[in-house]
């Protein structure tokens, strides 16, 4: 036990599960493998034993416990609401710990991400290679596996110019008066590389409403692929650089709803003493997810928002990201702006908070299990009729969009904001 | 310890994806829904057909390998656990509903089938099977005939073995018998059939079953009466009955029960009650509110101090909800409990929840109580901690009081989770010597080389 530092963290979590096995019908990835391994109960079950040292951290443990999407879906319906995220996170730490990061997997891209720069580097050199593959539609593209390891997929095309190039530090609201609200605006990876032109957006259509944004330059990765992988010492280093970077605003905004959960998530995974404890819970009060800014915060009048020409008489569906509905409670707030905006028809579909199948590095590794996890949405997206497909992560944005095209649907993908005039 | 041929040959049968042996995924079939009762076996198998499952027993019963049927391993008692190791046999990914007969009102399924998908299947056609265990999230069909299994809705509907019309079974020797049939009426012979339900895999394996269903009740309302006293809340229960009214369920939560319930989720719950009972009543509108009225009018004349009726739908939902959560609020709580099934007739209830309340003063223990109050089928349990051997022998003595005055009651030891491991021991005590022999009897019959889930019931 004593040496299972963080193993024994989250033990109490790992004793409360009193295997009903209701999450079984609740687990993407069960309803797939039907194998009592890809579910909570079995996965907390084996950690259970590692902390009985009754069973070592093998190569097959490590899959066992790399192959959950962290989409809480057994946490939120567990009666006896067993927190198995955090008890999976946990225990991938600790594999860390002991086996080292290329244990779980061969994470070449997890030290590239860490360093913003290099990172930015890399995808600048996938940049240059996207012009010998197919173009499959619009902005999508099958980019070479060396710097995404996704395989054969269609994943965005990485912007010629990045949303930091573009940026100016400080963006004044657009009517010239002072500013109602300062904030911190965090774009996360996804909106700096590949869709900066909805970072452009939201920093210009909060400009109109009279916020000043300012776009801190050393900000970092949120840091959710790394951590949520076990590697909690880089975590941590992200972790201090994001804090640092918007010591001085009252709110870190991001569009980006992993970026925003992993944000306030800080103090619950990564906090080893009290002093951490306290900033991390300090900074986390400080970060909204822009749904709830412009709901909740802004408390912007909804009525007063104006749906883009390209959208009207369509008819949109809303997709809960997981880091959104179960990790920060946020449904009603995106529901809300979109019922809102005249022209624009809402279709709520069967399954609308069901994970997508990507879960971060999950689609990296277990490809064919999140096409068939997709499917499901797919075919819930089909059920409505929809002409949109709306949601609020960018991770979720590349993965509907990879499944729409491979379903041979005709949906689009948006960033809820890209409807707003 | 299982020869390498015959594992080679599984692997023929039902594919390599299909046979786990490594040792992580051996634990994970290690236990189901005990505290206490783990055992690993050898290897794993996940048939899909009644061929594979026909072709697996063959080898197994020629090589004397023991085969535990698993479903979901939801159950309480340490049916699905392998005690003697050898092949768990696991339904999960035969789970096909091959037909619904909205004419005949049947259904015919694999035995992986889950109660919940099977259920909302049917509602698309405004159908429903009555039987309603509390873990439907997670139990299969199979599990759900093997130990007869049934709810709150037993009040009105009854339990399994009352809607199962016919079941295909792989004997122990691989060979398959189609029992019962399709009809409602059917009387060819010895009724062999309802010796298979509830037998807790020890007979045979489930492979197919045809299933009698109801149409969906077109409303429901849901009523939570409260009580300070445990017995007077017993009475209201057979007074409701006595007086004609029949819903479809009553359910009895206690005052420990109902506080950590209020613990985990608030929702309003009356702390300070001695006991709650929560009615629903199905059927058409025009009775189901005439019902309600008659259950508020009785019960608050035989003694509850606060009778609401849900507003609405999801008021309902939060009451069950609560009822439902109340299973977890019991093991939330505890290293070990020791949950008991016991089940007396009706107006005895209230005689057994008082002597839970002496044997926990008694003992010094933890008693709580909550149950199935409309058929006299109570889940007292036990909080102890089996690595304190000072305390877990008190709470093994209070349970024997508890299991004596049940069978002086005139009750039975289980009413619905069945013998398997965790209640041999009372089997033993309670059940006519006679009686046991008939079984070992017919199970000599039916599986000569005793390779069914050995070690289980007596
Ligand atoms: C929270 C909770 C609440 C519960 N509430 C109820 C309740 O209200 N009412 C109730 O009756 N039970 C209840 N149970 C007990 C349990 O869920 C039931 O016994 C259920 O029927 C078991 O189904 P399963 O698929 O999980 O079977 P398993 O647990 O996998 O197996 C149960 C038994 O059936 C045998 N079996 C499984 N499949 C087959 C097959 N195809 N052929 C032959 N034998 C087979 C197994 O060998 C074993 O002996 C509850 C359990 C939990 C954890
Ligand atoms: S639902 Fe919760 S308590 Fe039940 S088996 Fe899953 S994790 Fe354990
Ligand atoms: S977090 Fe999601 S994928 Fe992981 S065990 Fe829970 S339900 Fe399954
Ligand atoms: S979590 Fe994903 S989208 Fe958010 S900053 Fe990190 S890598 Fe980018």
């Amino acid at each position: 036990m004593d040496n299972l530092k963080e193993l024994s963290k989250i033990q109490q979590y790992a004793a409360q599960c009193m295997k009903c096995g209701f999450c079984s019908f609740f687990c993407p990835v069960y309803q797939e493998e039907r194998t009592e391994t890809s579910v909570a109960r079995g996965k907390n079950y084996l950690v259970r034993e590692i902390l009985a040292g009754r069973q070592e951290f093998t190569k097959e443990m490590a899959d066992i416990i790399g192959k959950c999407l962290l989409c809480k879906r057994c946490v939120v319906n567990c009666p006896s609401k067993t927190q198995i995220d955090r008890v999976v996170v946990g225990a991938r730490a600790e594999m860390v710990n002991k086996k080292g990061l290329g244990f779980i997997k061969d994470f070449a891209f997890r030290k590239v991400m860490a360093d913003r720069k290099k990172f930015g580097r890399y995808v600048k050199l996938a940049q240059k290679f996207q012009w010998m593959l197919p173009k499959t539609e619009g902005k999508i593209r099958h980019l070479p596996d060396f710097i995404k390891g996704l395989g054969k997929r269609n994943i965005p095309e990485i912007a010629d110019r990045f949303l930091r190039d573009m940026v100016k530090e400080v963006n004044k609201p657009q009517d010239g008066k002072a500013p109602v609200m300062k904030i911190g605006f965090f774009s996360g990876c996804a909106m700096d590389f590949v869709a900066p032109e909805t970072g452009l957006k939201i920093i210009d259509f909060l400009t109109k409403k009279g916020v000043e944004v300012v776009y801190p330059q050393d900000q970092n990765c949120c840091g959710a692929a790394i951590y949520f992988s076990g590697d909690f010492e880089t975590g941590r280093k992200l972790a201090e650089e994001n804090i640092k970077a918007f010591e001085k605003f009252d709110y870190v905004v991001t569009g980006c709803g992993t970026c925003s959960s992993t944000l306030k998530d800080y103090a619950k995974y990564l906090s080893e003493n009290e002093d951490q404890q306290k900033r991390y819970d300090a900074f986390a009060k400080k970060v909204k997810d822009l749904t709830e800014f412009v709901v909740d915060v802004m408390k912007i009048n909804l009525e007063e928002l104006k749906l883009k020409k390209e959208f009207e008489g369509k008819t949109a569906t809303w997709h809960d990201p997981c880091h959104l509905v179960r990790y920060q409670n946020i449904k009603d707030q995106p529901r809300a702006i979109l019922k809102a905006l005249k022209g624009l028809k809402f279709a709520e579909m069967p399954n609308a908070d069901m994970c997508c199948g990507m879960g971060g590095s999950f689609s990296v590794y277990h490809y064919d299990l999140t096409k068939k996890i997709a499917d499901k949405k797919m075919a819930g997206i089909k059920a409505t009729n929809a002409d949109i497909v709306v949601t609020a992560c960018p991770g979720c944005i590349i993965n509907l969009q990879d499944n729409v095209i491979r379903s041979k649907m005709p949906q689009k993908v948006y960033h809820f904001l890209e409807l707003v005039e | 310890m299982i020869k390498e041929s015959s594992i080679e040959q599984f692997k023929q049968i039902v594919g390599k994806d299909n046979v786990l042996t490594s040792k992580e995924s051996l634990k994970s079939y290690s236990y189901d829904g005990t505290t206490s009762w783990i055992h690993e076996p050898d290897v794993v198998l996940f048939p899909t057909s009644t061929q594979e499952i026909s072709a697996i027993m063959k080898i197994a019963n020629a090589e004397k390998i023991p085969v535990t049927p698993r479903g979901g391993g939801t159950n309480v008692s340490g049916g699905s656990v392998p005690i003697e190791g050898g092949i768990v046999m696991c339904f999960t990914k035969m789970n096909k509903i091959i037909k619904i007969d909205k004419e005949n009102l049947t259904a015919t399924v694999e035995p992986g089938v889950v109660l919940m998908d099977l259920n909302m299947a049917l509602a698309r056609e405004g159908l429903f099977f009555p039987p309603d265990p509390q873990s439907f999230l997670g139990a299969t069909m199979g599990g759900i005939i093997a130990e007869n299994a049934g709810g709150p809705a037993c009040v009105k509907y009854g339990v399994t073995k009352q809607y199962i019309l016919g079941l295909e079974v792989v004997l122990a020797n691989g060979d398959v018998v189609n029992l019962g049939g399709r009809t409602l009426k059917n009387v060819v012979g010895y009724d062999l059939m309802h010796i298979f339900i509830s037998s807790e895999g020890t007979l045979g394996i489930i492979s197919r079953a045809e299933l009698k269903l109801n149409p969906l009740p077109k409303a429901k309302k849901t009523i939570m009466a409260v009580y300070a006293d445990v017995a007077v809340a017993g009475e209201s229960v057979y007074r409701v009955l006595e007086n004609g009214v029949i819903p479809d369920k009553i359910e009895f939560l206690d005052n420990w029960v109902i506080n950590r319930i209020e613990e985990m989720m608030p929702m309003g719950l009356p702390k300070d009650a001695d006991a709650v009972l929560l009615f629903e009543c199905d059927g058409i509108p025009e009775s189901v509110e005439k019902e309600v009225e008659q259950i508020v009018e009785i019960t608050k004349k035989h003694g509850a101090i606060d009778v609401r009726v849900a507003k609405d739908q999801a008021e309902a939902d939060r009451y069950w909800l609560a009822r439902r959560a109340g299973f977890a609020a019991v093991f939330g709580k505890a290293a070990t409990v020791l949950a008991e099934d016991v089940t007396v007739p009706r107006n005895k209830m209230p005689d057994l929840i008082r002597k839970c309340k002496e044997v926990a003063k008694k003992y010094n223990l933890e008693i709580t109580v909550l149950g199935h109050a409309g058929d006299g089928n109570l889940h007292p349990s036990i909080l102890t901690d089996i690595n304190n051997k000072e305390a877990y022998d008190r709470a093994l003595k209070g349970l024997d009081e508890i299991i004596e005055a049940t069978v002086e009651l005139g009750g039975v030891l289980s009413g619905e989770h069945g013998i398997g491991l965790e209640k041999q021991k009372f089997f033993r005590r309670v059940i006519d010597p006679n009686v046991t022999n008939l079984m070992k009897g017919i199970k000599q019959l039916v599986d000569p080389n005793n390779i069914m889930n050995p070690g289980k019931i007596w």
